[in-house]
């Protein structure tokens, strides 16, 4: 499961979340001091357009008075005065106006005074000239010379005037020049800002994007790892525990209901509750295995009994083991119904007695056989010799043969007996084995039957056989009962040929019948030039008792090809036949290298 | 002056076996002098009785009743003034683990009951002719198990 990335991404957001609040703090800073800026400056003008209005109405006002009275003069017509009459007031209004407007403008103050100063020396000049022509004492060349004097003051007024709008201006204009220092670069950083705002808010966007699609992964990987573990649970027929060693929180899987033949979530999980389905002489092994685990942090598999909800008893065996992270220490623990395995081992346990009481039996019946059979059979005889040998000829004819018949069916019994243990001991002898070279076992089992060889005139020849790991003594029992068989069935009036042949057999060139494919072997065949057998026999000879030929016509008890079959078995090897009636037989031994 | 007889002991439960071995030495053509007992107490009781003088050679069966062979082999080892006699394991079974034993607790020599009566008069004459001096210094695993 993917967990690291997105452990690594959530640091990532956290650090871009910061970034972007410490970006939009910054933007809205930006924005708020252009803003106020702004304001600034839109005051400023407004006020500055206020004081040139108030001083270009104050210039209008005097132009106006001056315009009437210059009329009045010219005219005499008190028409003209009216404006004179009502402009002090005016200007005076005016002139609290801008008092009031340039409250905080020290230089601006002293000039408004000049100014008022100027304006009143223009309007007392108005007065005096309109005085003495209402009085008729002033003269003509008096007015020109007051008019002359009142253009002076008029420009002064005018100079005062413009001093004023450009001192207002000024301060605009200085105003106005620090806002746009100021403001001109904040557009251009507030756009690169937002733009890399907006480029990161769109990474992340990408990166939440991504590692949703992995956490989406990850949760449907969970999902399905839940889904086949809680599956897995209820084929393996078990359920799982997990305590906190250091809360003691025990968690159980949902299984538990199952397993105890309940309904889910039909009862509270905890170990007191679960107790109580216990087999009450096995709850001591399960309070006392939940105390080692707690105390000493043992956790050994143990065993007891649980009854079912509907009283059904079962086998559960529970294990578990601790899982340590440095924060804390967790008991992991199995806990499997084993009734099935259980009830198995009980059958099987009841079967190997059985097995092992048939087992003694048949050693009983070896004994029976080796001992008791052969001492009656033993004193059979050597009575018979006794009576043959001393009282043969006091014997009638007929007695005489059937002393011989008692005699030959004697030595058959004897030879049955002999043959009956020696196949049981096949069985059942301690299967020693070790590195026998072949060629010796072979050798030894030629001594063996010499008589019988040198008796039928037989030739034997023999390939070079190999050193195997093998039972010794087994492996030259073979031989003589192959060599035995092949002397015992010749043709008659022919000299047995009989060949030993010995072929190294790679894997893929094993039999059928050979299902373990990864050894070689060895095929050790022994073939006569005998009577043969139709090849329809070749599995029946191998059983016990099986013979093909009349007893009268070959001895033989049909026990030797069993022990054959019997030893190829011990060292984990086959034997097959193959004949043909008239020509021979073969029998081919299959030995693992 | 004739040499004294060979003085043999047969400790066998079997009155048949004994009887054969009985007749087997009457017709083997060399002085001896046969005694039978039936089990292993008797054959302990017989040696132990100071009034019977004891033999050269002991055979021996093994499966008897109260007493087996293999008990009275024990005891007599164990008994320095027996440790003279020669002993011959005389049985009708010659397995593997019977050998092994016998031989191990000082048995002489393993004769395994034929079933014909002139090869058991040829073993009986084998046994008693056998230079004992030999067979007990070379104790010979090999050679342990009488046949012919």
């Amino acid at each position: 499961m993917h967990v690291k990335p997105i452990f690594k991404s959530a640091f990532f957001l956290k650090s871009v979340f910061v970034l972007s609040i410490v970006m939009l703090l910054y933007i809205s800073s930006i924005s708020y001091n252009h803003t106020k800026a702004l304001n600034e400056s839109s005051d400023l003008l407004v006020h500055s357009y206020k004081v040139q209005f108030q001083l270009e109405h104050v210039l209008s006002m005097l132009k106006d008075a001056e315009t009437g009275h210059r009329g009045y003069i010219i005219t005499r017509d008190a028409v003209f005065l009216k404006p004179y009459k009502s402009v002090q007031d005016k200007i005076y209004t005016s002139y609290i106006r801008l008092k009031a407007l340039t409250l905080h403008d020290q230089p601006q103050q002293a000039n408004l005074d000049i100014l008022l100063q100027l304006i009143y020396q223009r309007i007392d000049l108005i007065s005096n000239t309109l005085k003495g022509i209402l009085d008729k004492t002033i003269t003509e060349k008096d007015i020109a010379e007051n008019l002359l004097a009142g253009n002076d003051i008029m420009d002064k007024i005018r100079t005062q005037i413009n001093k004023m709008e450009d001192l207002e201006n000024s301060v605009f204009k200085e105003h106005q020049k620090k806002y746009e220092q100021e403001v001109v670069f904040s557009p251009i950083s507030i756009f690169i800002f937002a733009v890399f705002s907006l480029l990161v808010f769109i990474l992340s966007f990408i990166k939440i994007n991504r590692d949703l699609v992995v956490l989406k992964k990850s949760n449907k990987e969970l999902q399905i790892t839940n889904e086949s573990i809680s599956q897995a649970e209820i084929i393996g027929e078990f359920f799982t525990t997990r305590q906190n060693m250091e809360t003691r929180e025990l968690i159980y899987s949902d299984n538990l209901f199952r397993l105890l033949g309940c309904e889910p979530y039909s009862f509270i999980p905890t170990p007191d509750n679960y107790l109580t389905f216990v087999h009450p002489d096995d709850r001591h092994i399960v309070i006392k295995n939940a105390e080692d685990a707690a105390i000493q942090g043992k956790t050994e598999q143990h065993f007891y009994r649980i009854i079912r909800k509907d009283g059904e008893l079962r086998y559960f065996m529970s294990l578990g083991k601790f899982i340590s992270d440095p924060k804390s220490k967790m008991y992991i623990g199995i806990v499997k119904d084993i009734t099935d395995q259980h009830l198995n081992n009980v059958a099987l346990e009841e079967r190997n007695r059985e097995l092992e009481q048939s087992i003694k039996e048949l050693e009983s019946f070896n004994r029976v056989a080796s001992h008791d059979l052969q001492e009656p059979l033993r004193k059979i005889q050597t009575f018979i010799s006794r009576i043959s040998e001393n009282d043969r000829a006091n014997l009638s004819e007929k007695g005489q043969e059937y002393v011989s018949k008692i005699e030959s069916s004697a030595s058959k019994m004897r030879i049955l007996i002999d043959d009956l243990l020696l196949f049981s001991r096949t069985n059942k002898a301690e299967k020693i084995f070790e590195k026998s070279d072949l060629n010796k076992l072979l050798e030894n089992a030629n001594l063996e039957l010499a008589q019988d060889i040198e008796e039928k005139n037989a030739v034997i020849r023999s390939a070079e056989l190999p050193v195997l790991n093998v039972i010794a003594f087994q492996i030259q029992q073979l031989f003589v009962n192959l060599i035995g068989n092949a002397l015992k069935y010749s043709k008659p009036g022919v000299s047995p040929v009989i060949n030993i042949d010995c072929e190294k057999l790679s894997a893929k060139n094993l039999p059928v019948f050979i299902l373990d494919k990864r050894k070689e072997y060895y095929k050790i065949s022994v073939s006569d030039n005998g009577i043969g057998f139709e090849q329809e026999y070749a599995e029946k000879i191998f059983i016990l008792f099986n013979r093909l030929h009349q007893k009268s016509d070959y001895a033989g008890t049909g026990i030797g090809l069993s022990i054959c079959k019997k030893i190829a078995e011990n060292h984990n090897g086959y034997i097959i036949a193959e004949g043909e009636p008239g020509v021979g037989a073969t029998f081919s031994v299959f030995l693992a290298r | 002056m004739p040499t004294e007889p060979i003085r043999i002991l047969l400790a066998d439960d079997d009155e048949d076996d004994r009887l054969f071995f009985k007749e087997a030495f009457d017709e083997i053509k060399i002085n001896t002098k046969v005694s039978l007992v039936n089990d292993g107490v008797e054959l302990m009781n017989y040696l132990l009785d100071k009034g019977n003088q004891l033999p050269h050679i002991l055979f021996l069966d093994l499966n008897m009743p109260r007493k087996t062979g293999i008990d009275c082999l024990l005891e007599i080892k164990q008994l320095a003034f027996l440790k003279d006699i020669a002993i011959a394991i005389y049985s009708t079974s010659a397995s593997d683990m019977d050998i092994e034993e016998t031989f191990v607790q000082g048995a002489n020599v393993y004769i395994k009951k034929p079933s014909d009566f002139n090869t058991l008069k040829k073993i009986l004459e084998q046994v008693i002719t056998i230079n004992w001096q030999y067979q007990t210094s070379g104790l010979n695993r090999d050679n342990y198990l009488l046949s012919l």
